[in-house]
């Protein structure tokens, strides 16, 4: 999957809305990683997508963290 | 602590919404009368919500009726959650993909949640409501509509006999649902204060019981069991719209399809609400006040 960061402009995310979310397993804190376009949870070992500005909380759809 | 049984596949759901949302707007009338009733008792209701979010907001039908009411302003941010990504797509405003059994709020960070038909679809839908009420700040406000009750009873009693004549019994086609005293109870398990359930009876005419069908399906609410029962046959489905039109038409020959719309209204624990005194904290005999009664009643 390509991270290019040439392409269109992501819509940003409300930082109201990264405020309140947390990893829906642990309950812990996400990291907003800007240029993979992830929510990381460190906790979970968990990267959630974020697609079209909407970020995608489902931890079947997450991305394992290796390590 | 046992959990509770899995009933609803929650894959099978997602790809039913993701599958409805194109058409979801031919089919949303129940959506839309859930939403506009929430959106009137919040008009209701003389308070601020900075951080708000809706629950199953599929295409955004609470949103659009907030945003042309009096409780517009009421409301700072609303967040929207959907379980399918077709739903959230295309629109502005802050949306998110999550499951309203996983719910991904940090505790005591929102002060509204509300919910139109989505959460009849929880496997635990008192652990749903658990996870709700901890998101909520202290007096933040849960308002939720579930279809419960009698909803689709003329649909399941048609199913189950056409099944029943025609094969060897009948499964399980008509999700169960929950009652409105179940409702309150649960709210009141789930640890919200002041909880109140109340029920909106729509029943709907169609012309044949196959259009219900289909807007079930525009809907995306056929049944998404976890242990999918055979396939209806073509004979089991003509044998139940029979029945159907047999007992629940009237005399103009459509026939009637009952929603109950269940309304559950729950505010996180805070001290400055209304709350019953401790026992054994009363200063006056219960005796003497029906005394008084009585001696005012008598005079």
């Amino acid at each position: 999957m390509s991270t290019s960061r040439t392409a269109a402009p992501e819509p940003e995310i409300d930082p109201r809305l990264l405020e309140v979310l947390v990893c829906p397993v642990t309950h812990g804190p996400l990291t907003y990683d800007r240029a993979a376009r992830e929510l990381v949870s460190v906790q979970a070992g968990l990267a959630y997508p974020v697609r079209d500005g909407v970020p995608l909380l489902l931890p079947e759809e997450a991305r394992r963290l290796d390590g | 602590m046992a959990a509770p049984p899995r009933l609803f596949d929650r894959t099978l759901h997602r790809r039913r919404l993701d599958r409805a949302a194109r058409a979801f707007g031919a089919a949303d009338f129940l959506k839309v009368r859930a939403a506009a009733d929430l959106v009137e008792r919040l008009e209701a209701i003389m308070r601020n919500f900075p951080v708000a979010v809706d629950l199953g907001a599929r295409t955004g039908v609470f949103s659009r009726l907030l945003a042309q009411s009096d409780a517009a302003a009421k409301v700072g941010l609303l967040i929207e959650t959907d379980l399918s990504a077709r739903m959230l797509a295309a629109r502005p405003g802050a949306r998110l993909q999550a499951d309203e059994e996983r719910l991904p709020f940090a505790s005591a960070s929102l002060d509204l949640v509300v919910s139109s038909l989505a959460l009849h679809w929880a496997n635990d839908l008192p652990g749903a409501m658990i996870q709700i009420r901890r998101a909520l700040k202290p007096d933040g406000l849960f308002l939720g509509a579930i279809l419960g009750g009698d909803s689709f009873t003329e649909l399941r009693q048609s199913l189950m006999a056409a099944e029943a004549e025609l094969t060897n019994g009948a499964g399980l086609r008509v999700a169960p649902l929950a009652e409105a005293y179940d409702a309150a109870g649960l709210l009141q398990r789930a640890g919200f204060a002041l909880p109140v359930a109340d029920v909106d009876r729509v029943v709907v005419r169609y012309a044949h019981p196959l259009r219900l069908i289909a807007d079930l399906r525009a809907m995306g609410e056929t049944a998404a069991m976890l242990e999918p029962a055979r396939p209806l046959s073509r004979a089991v489905i003509a044998r139940a719209c029979q029945i159907y039109q047999d007992r629940f038409s009237g005399p103009d020959g459509k026939v009637s399809a009952t929603f109950d719309i269940l309304t559950l209204t729950g505010w996180a624990p805070h001290e400055s609400q209304q709350k019953p005194l401790p026992r054994g904290s009363g200063t006056v005999r219960l005796e003497d006040a029906l005394q008084a009664v009585k001696r005012e009643r008598e005079s």
